[in-house]
């Protein structure tokens, strides 16, 4: 169970999330959707603490997430998986080694500082990754540069370093904004995989209403940070959409396509 | 992951676990070789332990002997070789930039398609570069005669080359697109370069420059102990007659004023560098 109390994270004058509270149920996908600037990637990046609140708490399981520091931090970042619209993945390194950096949380003491020193991590990790690597059809291309794979491949990547982690709750922030409609699919269904077999909770945010529909078992749509629907898919008709957002779906799918065009203002 | 299903991975990819064993070797190798020569070296240059805690204690006595610092007897002399110093490198920057503009331009890939005058050029660059600064003020010195004349010559002559290098690189790393879009409203070469490359390179090549000027600062220092002018006469005389007080009072004066440029410089580039963004 993840709990958000009055969750706010103000930048200068504005207030990007604004006292968010939502109570996450271990085990469920929750769509988030939202025009550009509603708050939704600041939401996931305070889940993670890459961004710390101005206010309100984070509990997981009755821990509070808002005070954990240095090595429990480490471990809560390692439990909470993120996926970013732009991959995030070291271009230099090879996507074996990428796909290794979601096993970096659980190396310690002399095997940790001999990794650092090295660079090399363990023989079984590596099987354990070539292994997740097999799983998303990338075996291929384990020894080449991150910057040599395509857009979908290199997602696919950054979803091994995720589930790599054995995280208990994957956040994506538009994973499949900057993809073509075949690798968005399969992301989309790689997380609902991780979702259904796995039970890992999903959060992620959406541009495309329809995919959060398609995919998700609750919707929570925000405007201006502040939390403006929250309820099962067909709920969300088009109806209470438009009350929600002050235009039609069909206006609203051809703002997210520009939004996705110009990925450096998401 | 079980040590069976490790060992499978390894016989299936055994790339994914190690290098190959000849890149081990030839690095294995390297590594040797580079130990080998970093202690023939050390002997060749006679380091041992009791030679270099010989030479920290004669430091020490210098550092006992520079307290207090004291500015001595001479104090214009003093003032005057700062400012001469500070004068010398801010000529020679400033000639230095000018003259390597137009030879960056003529070095840069994607404006001279001439792939001989650009190859020559760049080589000449990289001959220039070869000599130093202070090989130069040796020349200028029995050129021109004692004085900050050679050592403007001295730093221009050497700072002209890598200058015209870096801006060369600067040049052929501007977007193509914005020299495109000049080149389709008709532009011809001069208007690509005027409109469509110098707005972009200028910030960095201004900023280069700055740096240049602060480096030259503490350059124009070493310059006088061989006669081009600057402070540097002063320090060496005071070195001579062991007047170490004196010595650390010039360098003090010296701190103060390369932090002063750099401060300044740093405050220039920023806003040269904040205005091309917008």
């Amino acid at each position: 169970m993840l709990e958000l109390q009055g969750l706010t994270r103000r930048f200068g004058a504005t207030v990007a999330v604004d006292a968010v509270s939502l109570a996450v149920p271990a085990g469920q996908m929750l769509g988030i959707i939202g025009r550009s600037g509603a708050g939704k990637s600041t939401l996931l990046r305070l889940l993670n603490r890459l961004v710390e609140p101005s206010a309100g708490r984070i509990l997981c399981d009755g821990t509070d997430v808002t005070a954990l520091r240095g090595r429990a931090l480490r471990r809560w970042r390692r439990n909470c998986a993120m996926v970013f619209q732009q991959f995030n993945l070291v271009q230099r390194l090879d996507v074996l080694t990428n796909a290794l950096l979601g096993r970096l949380a659980y190396q310690h003491g002399l095997g940790r500082a001999r990794l650092l020193l090295t660079g090399g991590f363990p023989a079984e990790e590596r099987a354990r990754a070539l292994a997740m690597l097999e799983r998303f059809d990338l075996l291929g291309l384990a020894l080449q540069r991150a910057e040599t794979l395509s857009g979908g491949q290199q997602q696919r990547v950054a979803l091994c370093r995720a589930l790599l982690q054995a995280p208990r709750l994957i956040l994506a922030d538009e994973p499949i904004a900057s993809l073509d409609p075949a690798n968005a699919r399969l992301v989309m269904q790689a997380l609902r995989q991780a979702n259904r077999a796995e039970g890992l909770t999903v959060l992620v945010n959406l541009h495309h209403l329809e995919t959060a529909r398609a995919y998700c078992d609750r919707i929570v749509a925000m405007q201006a940070g502040r939390i403006v629907f929250d309820g099962p898919p067909e709920a969300l008709d088009a109806a209470r959409l438009q009350a929600v957002y002050g235009l039609p779906e069909a206006d609203l799918a051809a703002e997210s396509e520009a939004a996705a065009a110009r990925p450096a203002m998401a | 992951m079980s040590d069976a299903e490790t060992a499978a991975w390894r016989a299936r990819l055994p790339e994914a676990f190690a290098p190959p064993l000849r890149r081990r070797l030839l690095r294995a190798l390297g590594a040797a070789a580079c130990l080998a020569w970093l202690g023939w070296a050390l002997a060749l240059f006679g380091f041992t332990p009791a030679r270099l805690w010989q030479g920290l204690s004669g430091l020490a006595t210098i550092l006992r002997l520079m307290l207090p610092p004291s500015p001595g007897a001479l104090w214009g002399d003093i003032l005057r070789g700062l400012a001469e110093s500070v004068a010398m490198a801010l000529l020679g920057t400033v000639a230095a930039a000018l003259l390597a503009l137009p030879l960056g331009v003529l070095g840069a890939r994607n404006l001279v398609t001439a792939t001989l005058l650009r190859f020559s050029i760049r080589r000449l660059f990289d001959g220039f570069r070869g000599i130093d600064q202070l090989i130069w003020a040796l020349a200028y010195v029995r050129a021109v005669g004692l004085g900050p004349l050679a050592g403007v010559l001295a730093i221009a002559t050497a700072d002209i080359a890598v200058l015209a290098k870096l801006y060369a690189e600067a040049i052929e790393a501007v977007e193509r697109r914005q020299v495109e879009g000049v080149a389709a409203a008709g532009g011809g070469w001069a208007e690509r370069l005027r409109f469509g490359v110098l707005p972009q390179v200028l910030p960095v090549m201004l900023a280069q420059a700055l740096y240049f000027f602060e480096s030259n600062t503490r350059a124009a220092a070493i310059l006088g102990v061989v006669g081009a002018g600057g402070i540097g006469l002063q320090i060496a005389e005071r070195i001579r007659v062991r007047a170490w007080d004196e010595v650390a009072f010039i360098i003090l004066l010296m701190i103060v004023i390369v932090a002063a440029i750099d401060g300044l410089s740093a405050r220039l580039r920023r806003r040269l560098i904040g205005g091309a963004g917008r």
